[in-house]
């Protein structure tokens, strides 16, 4: 006989005042089955889930419904609730009359019978619920990081320190991703390679780090502590045991021409190239596309020069299936290519420049050794425009969203090319200063004041030549005068964007992304590192422009929910799965093609002398994630979810 | 005139897309019709055309069924399997003279709780045109009659 | 030689060589004009067999019997274009394998009939595939189009008037090749999704779920239709539902012995105009 528990809470006003709970708890004690049937101002506080446990144990209750805010607000809660009173938590059910029901209708009488109704066939569901234990499944002890910028190093490292595990994969040839790019960084003014450099050899020589640089993932199946992770091992036509990074090839390749993307097209490269000095692994790869061998079947050259014999034209790319355990995602942002502001001229002047183009310069790695110097003429600006947000916060043009690093970078730039070109003279249009973090505020006060650049608040509205001078137009808009200035070289602020193919990249991994293509965190304020997918999460600039702080801190953060993952041997998971009655099954096997996950496995039933009898469908309850398409697909309704019954759901559609 | 008609819709909803949905537009204290009733399911792949017919046999005069846009699923592609089943039911229903304007379709995503209030209100309204679907009810009111003997 | 004789000989050749060990033909029914399932396990009683006009069951649902193909032997069988196409989907849901089927096909056009070549379910593909492009049968079409083109009150209340017919003796069922399964969901009372009194309402929803259940593996045999005692026009129902999976989705069933389920299988750029 069910017995079983209503709550009905009052959420102070929110249902309270729409929804006349008294009449909802004498409804609800009048409902068979029902022992009690109770109100309360908060049940989700400490004294309401203290009530809830009374009852429970006092009625000796066999399911409990709560009518309150929605189930994904406080199912937990209140399951957990149930728990410690010694009711299996799964016999508890949420009934939505805040979000579903007081918070959206006007009429009192109306709400009203809509929530006696609500729980009504919520009454009905419950008394079928099953008692449910947690499903514990096996973990694999080891993470995949994807990315090897600093956030992914960082993330790798931590990982690697507490002794699990790690394949760090990266794209291009090298470990560093943008941070390696970078001159200086804001507020301290340390040298990024500096700092960088010493973490890409930590991660590339720990003993727990497993480096595959030049690799990209190309397919992610399974599901928390049970990846099956496939890579691709771009083939650098170098074999990586053989070389010794001598670089004669680098120096002997007469293709030298090539646009040097870590340079951002400032300077040249060779086919066979490593992306710069410092790189890690230090072993070069053939830039196929450009290669004389490649494209004309004649040179050789690099291979000739090699002592090692490392060269190896006929490479083919290799792949990895790795069993993975926690997946970080740290695959970094790209900037916003500025062609959507023609009037900035970026493309047509070779001095209008992007802000990493201008770390590019001012880096002593970089095409100029350090020096600042102009692009088309090699000549030092007397006179720098820096624009902030040439692209970030426009709605119209650019992005909606502000790309938080600028304001930083901008105010770097100039006080860098202060130090650098003694008399030179920074202008800044900026919106607004957005110096929030630890000693920025003090950092772009310096650049103004100790390092004398100009700011002016204002847009620009064009640049233009005029007598080997790029003219700037824009607006004080403190002075309330427009404003022109004659400069040598103009730096824009461009947005920070996801990488190009962030979104089809989502896909492969199974996360969620937003319209731009950053990626969907769990909850954006308490859960800002998991991903909606189990097992994965965030670290830096995928999820959202971030600083070289914050990317750390992430990253950091991913770790630290990857340890505790591997902390355990057992996984437990929600015990919502699909199972399937042997006995009825006709073996159509259309429930194993329908299932997303490759849950559903053929099993022979045999006789006592091991004949077959027949092949049944077997769902295994460590890949099931609990959709129920399979459910509704069997025709023979041998297939059931649990907490989902056909049974349950049948008597909550008939209690309405 | 008597009161007008207040028609009895049930949902059947995917809880990660639409039912996070309708969660929006409470949280956003958007206004639509009381006459929803929404049952919650893990995914669309769950949502059994038989739900329908006992919606209908429980007296509903109209049915809403929606979850994530394709795509978007949270099982990869529950939804897409719904699809196809529900093209086929939709047919099943039409040809056997269940007005389609009485069974709905929809995908709203846990963004879209404007989407859901404006459906739901639309939703209302229409089937509050159409009126009861006494059709069906003849026929269950046939089912609850005793056959005298 | 008559086809009936040519069958007859090749149906004992196949049980004289042990070819097979059982053929699935049709003898004389309890009058002169019908026919009924034989079944023949020796050569000598190839005389039984029967092939003409009147044999219009799909035997193919035979072919699922308990143990029948367990022990891996051949099993012979005649079959029209439709049984075929049984044979295939059968095959597709995991319910025999088709290298144990000999097909002995006949077909009947316009009264007369005709021999299939062929004896695995591969040698008839190209005919079959002749069918999904030559799909017509303006009789029915003509009723269908008519039903359609009522409002949806007076297809209601058609269909009522039919439904309420219903007896609930489940004879479309037991005849049908597709409905092999243990247990049929108007067998589960747990919960008990189908009425089973014969009521409208518990009629109405047996065959929606019929109908649902037969979408894209229906191959129009029409057996369920003839086996009707209060006839029910359900071949209508089949034919519209075979037309919606063939113009949603291009699925022809039974095409091949590979052909994935309709129900069971999606494109990501399946039509959906009606959703919202």
């Amino acid at each position: 006989m069910a017995k079983i528990g209503v709550f009905i809470c009052h959420c102070g006003e929110n249902i309270g005042a729409k929804i006349d709970c008294t009449k909802l708890v004498s409804a609800m004690n009048d409902h068979p089955g029902v022992s009690v049937s109770v109100e309360y101002k908060y049940f989700c506080s400490d004294p309401g889930q203290e009530n809830v446990k009374k009852a429970i144990r006092e009625h000796n209750l066999t399911g409990v419904v709560v009518a309150a805010c929605s189930p994904r607000m406080h199912e937990a809660t209140f399951r957990k609730a149930c728990a410690e009173a010694g009711l299996n938590p799964y016999l508890c059910e949420i009934a939505n009359i805040r979000e579903q029901c007081s918070w959206v209708h006007t009429d009192q009488d109306m709400a009203t019978e809509k929530a006696i109704e609500i729980t009504r066939s919520l009454i009905e569901k419950v008394k079928l619920n099953n008692e449910l234990q947690p499903i514990e499944v096996p973990v694999t002890k080891r993470a995949l990081v994807i990315g090897g910028g600093i956030a992914g190093i960082q993330a790798a490292l931590d990982i690697a320190n507490a002794g699990q595990e790690v394949v760090l994969v990266e794209r291009e040839p090298s470990l560093g991703g943008h941070m390696a790019q970078l001159s200086e960084t804001f507020p301290t003014l340390d040298c990024s390679q500096c700092i960088m450099t010493p973490r890409m050899v930590e991660a590339a020589q720990h003993p727990k780090i497993r480096l595959l640089t030049y690799s990209e993932v190309e397919q992610v199946e399974g599901f928390i502590g049970n990846f099956k992770v496939r890579i691709r091992q771009k083939s650098r036509y170098v074999d990586m045991k053989a070389c010794t990074g001598c670089g004669d090839c680098i120096q002997k390749c007469p293709q030298k021409k090539i646009s040097d993307e870590f340079d951002c097209n400032l300077g040249k490269r060779p086919a066979i190239y490593t992306p710069f000095a410092q790189a890690v692994p230090n072993i070069p790869v053939i830039d196929k596309e450009h290669c004389t061998f490649f494209k004309n079947g004649k040179c050789k050259v690099c291979q000739k020069v090699c002592e090692t014999d490392a060269i190896n034209f006929e490479m083919q790319d290799e792949f990895l299936e790795l069993e993975i355990g926690a997946i970080v995602v740290a695959t970094g942002f790209q900037i916003q290519n500025t062609a959507m502001y023609g009037e900035y001229g970026y493309g047509k002047y070779a001095d209008v420049i992007t802000g990493l183009q201008f770390e590019r310069l001012a880096s002593a790695s970089g095409p100029t050794a350090g020096k600042i110097k102009r692009p088309s003429d090699g000549v030092e600006p007397e006179t720098i425009v820096f624009i902030q947000c040439a692209g970030s916060r426009d709605p119209s043009k650019g992005v909606k969203y502000c790309s938080k690093i600028c304001c930083m970078y901008t105010a770097k730039h100039a006080m860098l090319y202060a130090h650098k070109v003694h008399g030179g003279k920074a202008h800044v249009f900026y919106m607004d200063i957005r110096a929030a973090g630890k000693g920025y505020d003090e950092f772009t006060r310096r650049a103004i004041e100790e390092d004398e650049a100009s700011y002016l608040r204002g847009r620009v509205s064009k640049v233009w030549k005029e007598n080997g001078k790029l003219m700037v137009r824009g607006v004080d808009t403190l002075l309330g005068k427009p404003v022109e200035i004659a400069a040598d070289m103009v730096v824009l602020a461009t947005a920070i964007t996801p990488q190009p193919d962030a979104k089809e990249f989502a896909k492969v991994v199974g996360i969620g992304c937003d319209e731009y293509g950053f990626y969907n965190e769990a909850h954006l304020k308490l859960r800002p590192v998991e991903t909606a997918t189990a097992g994965i999460f965030l670290a830096g600039a995928c999820q959202s422009p971030k600083d070289i702080p914050d990317s750390v801190s992430q990253a950091s953060a991913c770790a630290s929910k990857v340890i505790g993952l591997f902390s355990r041997d057992q996984l437990e998971r929600e015990p919502v799965i699909a199972v399937n009655n042997e006995s009825t099954c006709s073996g159509c096997w259309g429930c194993a093609l329908a299932c997303p996950y490759n849950a559903i496995e053929k099993k022979d039933i045999l006789s006592r002398s091991g004949e077959l009898i027949k092949r049944v469908a077997f769902i295994n309850p460590g890949l099931c994630q609990g959709c129920g398409t399979c459910v509704t697909f069997c025709r023979s309704n041998s297939i059931d979810l649990a907490g989902f019954t056909e049974k349950q759901i049948f008597a909550e559609v008939m209690g309405l | 005139m008597s009161e007008p008609f207040e028609p009895k819709i049930v949902a059947f909803v995917c809880t990660y897309c639409t039912y996070a949905g309708a969660d929006l537009a409470g949280t956003s204290r958007l206004k639509y019709p009381p006459n929803i009733r929404m049952v919650r399911l893990p995914c669309t792949g769950r949502i059994s055309p038989m739900f329908i017919l006992k919606a209908l046999q429980k007296g509903a005069d109209g049915v809403l069924v929606s979850g994530c846009h394709p795509g978007d699923c949270h099982f990869t592609h529950g939804n897409y399997h719904a699809r196809r089943r529900w093209t086929v039911f939709r047919a099943l229903l039409n040809f056997t003279g269940i007005p389609l304007e009485r069974i709905r379709f929809s995908w709203i995503s846990a963004a879209e709780g404007v989407k859901f209030a404006e459906l739901i209100s639309s939703l209302t309204e229409d089937i509050r045109k159409l009126g009861p679907f006494d059709q069906y009810k003849a026929m269950i009111h046939e089912t609850e009659t005793p056959v005298s003997l | 030689m008559s086809i009936q004789e040519q069958y007859r000989k090749r149906a004992a050749e196949l049980l004289a060589s042990g070819e097979v060990k059982i053929i699935i033909g049709y003898g004389a029914g309890s009058t002169p004009d019908r026919r009924r399932a034989l079944f023949i396990r020796s050569a000598d009683d190839a005389s039984l067999l029967h092939v003409d006009a009147a044999c219009d069951a799909n035997l193919s649902g035979y072919l699922v019997s308990e143990g029948l193909l367990s022990d891996r032997k051949k099993v012979g069988i005649f079959l029209r274009p439709e049984g075929i196409r049984s044979v295939n989907i059968l095959a597709a849901e995991s319910q025999l394998d088709p290298l144990q089927i000999v097909i002995i096909g006949f077909n009947v056009e316009n009264g007369s009939l005709a021999a299939l070549q062929g004896s695995g379910v591969n040698d008839f593909s190209s005919l079959i595939s002749t069918l999904k492009e030559s799909r017509s049968t303006p009789e029915e079409q003509a009723l269908i189009e008519k039903i359609e083109g009522m409002t949806p009150e007076e297809r209601f209340a058609f269909w009522q008037a039919e439904f309420s017919k219903c007896i609930k003796c489940y004879a479309c069922r037991q005849v049908c090749p597709m409905c092999y399964c243990k247990r049929c969901i108007v067998d589960n009372n747990q919960p008990q999704w189908v009425h089973t009194s014969s009521h409208t309402l518990g009629n109405f929803e047996w065959n929606l779920v019929r109908a649902f259940h037969l979408s894209g593996r229906c191959v129009e045999c029409g057996g369920c239709d003839r086996a009707c005692p209060v006839n029910i026009p359900l071949r209508l129902i089949n034919r519209r539902m075979a037309q919606e999976v063939l113009d949603a989705f291009d699925h022809f069933s039974g095409m091949s012995h590979t052909q994935e389920p309709v129900l069971a299988s999606f494109k990501k750029d399946d039509p959906e105009t009606f959703i919202l």
